[in-house]
């Protein structure tokens, strides 16, 4: 058993890791945490931006707790090399880090839109914590913010910045917002309720460059049509921080290829989060998903296996939720498969929008949108997860389901999907809560 | 990954015994939030065959915990009763157990912004309290699918009628 884990990268794959090695072990170990930043949570960024929760809020790990689950904490190291033959591992000050075990985790970053004044001032990133304090210092009443991209970042901090107060105009190079998200339907419905929420969209539009005008930002298009504002979000994609392991041995292909054990190519060292290529749970294929529950279980299932557990994982589901103006978006699994048996239904006097994709008898992916006050829209986002995620079969209530795809509460029921679904578990155990993590004696 | 189920007091439904009275949501809401407010319960009686029958559905404290797991601020834990339990001042509303919930039955408050769900009244559920026919019992027993079968038996009709 491995005496000395390393973890690199804190964020949520690398500390639900630390707290599950904690939570399984049979002997004390030495973990050693390798972190750029503070640990924090990443999805509470938003609430963070729109004043509703304090900067210490986001924090998911303090040098106390830290220190209280025995954890060498390195914070501000970023590692540089790994040397996956001499177990060491290489940091930007030069010192080195020897282990029996490691787990990378170092996620991924934000990506501008290589035009020219992207890095200019006034434009920004919204993916770490020093960013959205950047963001924050800049954005008030009545300021008019630009975002470039209209993807699920974006739209996690869309209602942020609108209770600031200021003004939002969206652009988007692709012909419609959430490309990734959601299907043509959605999207239009989305659109359409934001235009009317006072949110100004232009999609199909190339940016060309960013300049300063008279101590406000210019954004200048292909085909014309400037925008004057006085803050720029580039929410234009992530990329996967995998530059530092060329050379260490492990096998990468669009991430750090995993088995179901979260082990890369060499057997020492594991993968989690965003960084990791494992199992998609509904299509069975090596997938990079780049989404907090993904980075949860990865890092669980990882911190189990390094504390000398034998625990498999089956593979992550796509889920993805957003609210936007009182409307709730969600997608899940593969809610894109054109290959799929696809129904949908929208209401039309309501932003009101299903679909739901079948493989034979299998719901395999769905996307809902609806109103964030209506309990039905809440509750049947979660009995979808539950009817792709257990596959069962709904063979007795498919054509209900083509004819009307708002009637799941049913189908779900009666198709004993909680028979399916109680004995789940990510680590073939009852979960333990938060706080509850064994501290140093 | 499978596991045998844990025994500790649970909602126990019996829905051949519920009669649709909506008792349980008025006292759960009461219990809840303070008001009478049906809409804000988090146990929801489902109508089953034209509304000729009636079921109570509310969370059943799931061994994995989903809705805790997926938390990213750690704001749901579990309480004295060994419930799954939102913290109202550390949720930011952030939504991810509302879809992280496999069964759901999580709910979440446009007012407060926060999720709120199930907490079994912290040991003394409301609803098995208020309920007049004995349809919501509150017993030291594993938890289970107290829908299922009674659910598939009763949805011929939904069915006959979507033809």
């Amino acid at each position: 058993m491995a005496a000395r884990h390393l973890i690199i990268g804190g964020g949520t794959a690398g500390m639900n890791a630390i707290r599950t090695i904690r939570e399984e072990e049979g002997e004390r170990s030495e973990i050693v945490l390798v972190s750029a930043e503070r640990p924090y949570s990443r999805m509470v960024l938003p609430y963070y931006l729109d004043r509703s929760i304090a900067e210490s809020h986001v924090f998911t790990a303090t040098p106390r707790v830290l220190a209280d689950w025995g954890v060498k904490a390195q914070v501000g190291r970023r590692a540089t090399a790994l040397d996956t033959k001499a177990n060491v591992c290489t940091l930007d000050d030069g010192t080195t880090v020897e282990y029996d075990d490691c787990l990378i985790a170092t996620g991924s970053s934000a990506v501008k839109a290589p035009v020219d004044g992207a890095d200019g001032r006034g434009v920004h990133s919204f993916w770490t914590l020093d960013e959205a304090r950047a963001v924050l210092a800049e954005i008030g009443p009545g300021s008019h913010v630009v975002m470039v991209g209209a993807g699920f970042i974006a739209f996690t901090i869309l209602n942020s910045i609108l209770a600031l107060g200021a003004t939002l105009t969206i652009v988007e190079v692709a012909p419609r917002i959430l490309p990734r998200m959601i299907d043509d339907a959605g999207a239009k419905l989305v659109e359409d309720w934001l235009t009317k929420h006072g949110v100004r969209i232009r999609t199909g539009v190339k940016l060309t460059g960013i300049e300063d005008a008279k101590g406000r930002k210019r954004l200048r298009f292909a085909a014309g049509g400037d925008i004057l504002c006085d803050v720029v979000i580039m929410a234009t994609g992530i990329k996967t921080n995998l530059e530092w392991l060329k050379g260490s041995g492990v096998t990468v292909n669009r991430g750090v290829v995993v088995d179901d054990h979260l082990r890369s190519s060499v057997r020492n060292v594991y993968a989690a989060g965003d960084i990791a290529e494992g199992r998609d749970l509904i299509t069975g294929e090596p997938a990079v998903h780049a989404i907090e529950p993904t980075a949860q279980e990865h890092g669980r299932v990882a911190g189990a296996n390094m504390a000398g557990k034998d625990v498999g994982y089956r593979g992550s589901l796509i889920v993805n939720i957003v609210e936007v103006c009182h409307l709730d978006v969600a997608s899940f699994g593969a809610w894109d498969d054109a290959k799929a048996e696809a129904a949908s239904g929208v209401k039309p006097d309501r932003p009101a929008y299903r679909k739901l994709l079948w493989r034979g008898d299998r719901l395999t992916g769905a996307i809902i949108l609806g109103p964030s006050s209506d309990i039905w829209t809440t509750n049947d986002v979660g009995m979808l997860k539950g009817l792709v995620q257990s596959g069962v079969s709904l063979a007795r209530f498919k054509a209900h389901l083509k004819r009307n795809p708002f009637d799941v509460k049913p189908a779900f029921i009666a198709s004993k999907t909680t028979s399916a679904l109680l004995p789940e578990t990510i680590l073939g155990r009852p979960s333990k809560a938060p706080g509850n993590t064994p501290v140093a004696v | 990954m499978t596991m045998p189920a844990t025994t500790t007091n649970v909602l126990r439904i019996h829905p051949e015994k519920c009669t649709g009275c909506l008792r349980c949501e008025l006292a759960c809401s009461y219990m809840q939030t303070g008001a009478f407010h049906p809409a804000k319960s988090v146990i929801r009686v489902s109508p089953f065959e034209g509304h000729t029958s009636y079921a109570p559905y509310t969370c059943t404290q799931c061994a994995e915990g989903w809705c805790m797991t997926a938390c990213p601020v750690g704001a749901i834990t579990i309480n004295a009763a060994g419930a799954k339990d939102v913290l109202d001042d550390t949720c930011v509303g952030c939504k991810l157990c509302t879809i992280a919930c496999p069964y759901g039955t999580m709910f979440y408050d446009p007012d407060t912004r926060k999720a709120f769900k199930c907490n079994l009244c912290g040991g003394a559920p409301a609803c098995a309290e208020a309920c007049p026919t004995a349809a919501i019992t509150y017993e030291a027993t594993a938890t289970a699918d107290w829908l299922g079968e009674f659910a598939r038996e009763r949805t011929a009709r939904v069915l006959v009628g979507a033809r």
